[in-house]
């Protein structure tokens, strides 16, 4: 076990505010929507989803992004990457670089407000993620793997 | 630039026109036959308008032939089509996956084959298709492309071959229905409560129309509708794979396959990624399993282009990969399992669909028959704890699990594209992991609730190289 320690990096700190933004705009269209459909609804129902709804929002808008924050952990080196993330599941992943096809950027809208960008990694078996770092090291990061994939011949 | 395809290519087109164009023809002649009533006139009518079109699809064949071109030079396969609008397509030879060999009729007529060149791209067909050549040229692309070393016929072993015989051939068309024969007779019925949903009263009366008159009519019906399906399967599978041959030459696999159009595919052992060998339902008592290959860039082609071979005894899978595709041989048998306390992890979950269906089912009918029915996602679960195993040794993995048929994935773990290691937080508790190896779109294999030591030091022996 020695042989694998856990993966040092994190996410950048202003991804809880998109995870926030994003947690928090769920919550409210999920409040719309239910409010708007809901009259289909017996009376009782609706107000018990609005009040799952309204703590979701007021309990999970400070608590889940900064859990998901705290356990999001990557780590890119020479022959590999390494991720672990998850609150409830905890799942790590380690993929090997020579079977890495392509690296891509992809900044969503809040993640444009904000200046963060998610790095997206290629093989032939699907698609991983590190979402949410600083604009700035997520092109450094698509160059690292893009040339040590590019090397790494397995 | 290059080379003309073979005039038997005119024809190939032809009857592609044709094909487009056969719709809007047969609609024509539709309109005029039940239009004017079928008469002399109307005869001769349907029979120029055929003539015509025969003759534009040969037209546009000719044209599309002498406007075709490709070449195999300077490492390169290349192909020009068209003259108003052109399309070029150039493959690196170093980048071809596969080159498919395929007679249709039209091709069969002539003699020639229809050449599909594969490359990564993973699209399904070829990413390059040459319509018509002739053998000696498909032996020349494939000498060029296919492999960069020539094999000598003196220093080579004969190459292994197996074939499907003919009683096995059978035997597969018989056990190849699966569960999907159910289907349509479960979609019969939803159909019939559908119709009473939507309109009771009108409904009921056309159900009570339709409805065969007692059990035995009933019994009846469902027992047709179950053979019809499973003759489909079967007739399907004897034309998928009649004929079906696999041979070893050096570094690549050749399979042949289809009853009425011959397929021929070629992979480079390379490019193989996992074995799985799929125990099916109705195959897994009589001790028959397929064997399937995960081959990168193949994930979007149908299943039957991954068949590695129909049909094998379960003791004969060893030796057959061991003479056909040694680099992947493994045992079927010997696995580790998961502890006997992940036992209820495995029955609980499917328990919960099935008892609440049961019940709903129990209460809908007003009878407590129904609930007979509960335990069976137990069952279902308790098939998956005992399916569950994995072996690493010697770099070479493993894994079996169940979904409704039991399959076995059997590659080097050198070979994945990722692996994971998961534990939910109620896994957490009891000291249990799951662990997945990834090795293509179409097999993950993965084995859930081992003890989470083993399943930790499972991960991190696949680990990092």
């Amino acid at each position: 076990m020695s042989a694998m320690p856990e993966p040092a990096q994190r996410l950048a700190p202003a991804a809880r505010w998109a995870w926030r933004l994003s947690w928090a705009g769920g919550c409210v269209v999920a409040m719309v929507v239910l409010a708007m459909a809901g009259r289909g609804l017996p009376g009782s129902w609706q107000t018990a989803g609005m009040i799952v709804l309204a703590v979701a929002l007021l309990a999970g808008t400070p608590l889940v992004p900064e859990l998901r924050w705290r356990r999001w952990r990557w780590e890119v080196r020479e022959h590999e990457i390494d991720l672990q993330r998850g609150i409830i599941v905890v799942r790590r992943t380690l993929i090997p670089m020579a079977r890495v096809q392509h690296v891509e950027t992809e900044r969503g809208l809040i993640g444009q407000a904000l200046g963060l960008a998610t790095v997206e990694i290629h093989t032939a078996a699907g698609s991983h993620e590190i979402p949410l770092l600083t604009d700035f090291d997520a092109g450094m990061l698509r160059s690292r793997i893009a040339e040590l994939a590019r090397t790494d011949d397995g | 630039m290059g080379e003309r395809l073979h005039p038997a290519a005119i024809a190939v087109y032809a009857a592609d026109a044709l094909r487009q164009g056969a719709f809007p023809l047969l609609v024509i002649l539709g309109a005029s036959v039940f239009g004017g009533g079928f008469d002399a006139d109307a005869a001769l009518r349907a029979g120029m308008f055929a003539l015509i079109g025969t003759a534009m699809a040969a037209l546009a064949g000719g044209f599309r032939w002498s406007t075709t071109r490709y070449s195999l030079a300077g490492e390169t396969i290349r192909l020009r089509e068209g003259m108003f609008s052109v399309k070029e397509v150039e493959i690196p030879f170093t980048r071809v996956q596969a080159i498919d060999v395929e007679q249709g009729p039209i091709q069969r007529l002539f003699g020639v084959h229809k050449v599909q060149v594969q490359t990564g791209g993973g699209g399904v067909g070829g990413e390059l298709v040459l319509g018509a050549v002739d053998e000696a040229e498909v032996e020349r692309i494939r000498a060029l492309v296919g492999r960069q070393v020539p094999a000598t016929a003196q220093d080579a072993p004969p190459a292994p071959e197996r074939r499907l015989s003919g009683r096995r051939l059978a035997l597969a068309a018989a056990t190849s229905g699966q569960l999907t024969v159910l289907l349509p007779v479960v979609a019969a019925i939803a159909q019939m409560g559908q119709q009473l949903f939507d309109d009771p009263v009108q409904g009921e009366r056309t159900l009570v129309g339709a409805l065969p008159d007692g059990a035995a009519g009933w019994a009846l019906v469902a027992t047709g509708l179950l053979v019809l399906a499973w003759l489909l399967a079967a007739l399907g599978t004897i034309i998928g794979f009649g004929g079906f041959a696999v041979r070893r030459e050096s570094d690549e696999l050749r399979i042949r396959r289809g009853l009425l159009q011959r397929r021929q595919v070629t992979l480079r052992v390379g490019r193989v990624r996992a074995v799985r060998v799929i125990e099916s339902p109705p195959r897994q008592p009589l001790g028959l399993a397929t064997l399937r290959v995960e081959v990168i860039g193949f994930a979007k082609e149908q299943a039957a282009a991954q068949t590695l071979f129909p049909l094998l005894r379960r003791e004969e899978v060893e030796p057959f990969l061991h003479e056909l595709l040694p680099e992947l041989a493994d045992g079927l048998d010997g696995l580790e399992r998961p502890p006997r306390r992940a036992l209820r992890r495995y029955a609980l979950p499917p328990l919960a669909p099935t008892a609440v269906a049961a019940a709903a089912l129990a209460i809908a009918a007003g009878s407590p028959w129904p609930l007979l029915l509960a335990p069976l996602g137990a069952a279902y679960g308790t098939l998956r704890f005992r399916a569950a195993g994995w072996r690493l040794e010697g770099g070479r993995l493993a894994v079996r699990s169940r979904s409704l048929a039991r399959s076995t994935v059997l590659a080097p773990a050198a070979g994945r594209e990722s692996h994971d290691l998961a534990q939910t937080a109620l896994q957490r508790r009891a000291r249990l992991a799951d662990v997945a190896v990834a090795f293509g779109k179409g097999t993950v294999a993965g084995v859930r609730h081992l003890d989470a030591d083993v399943a930790r030091a499972l991960w991190v022996a696949i680990g990092p190289r």
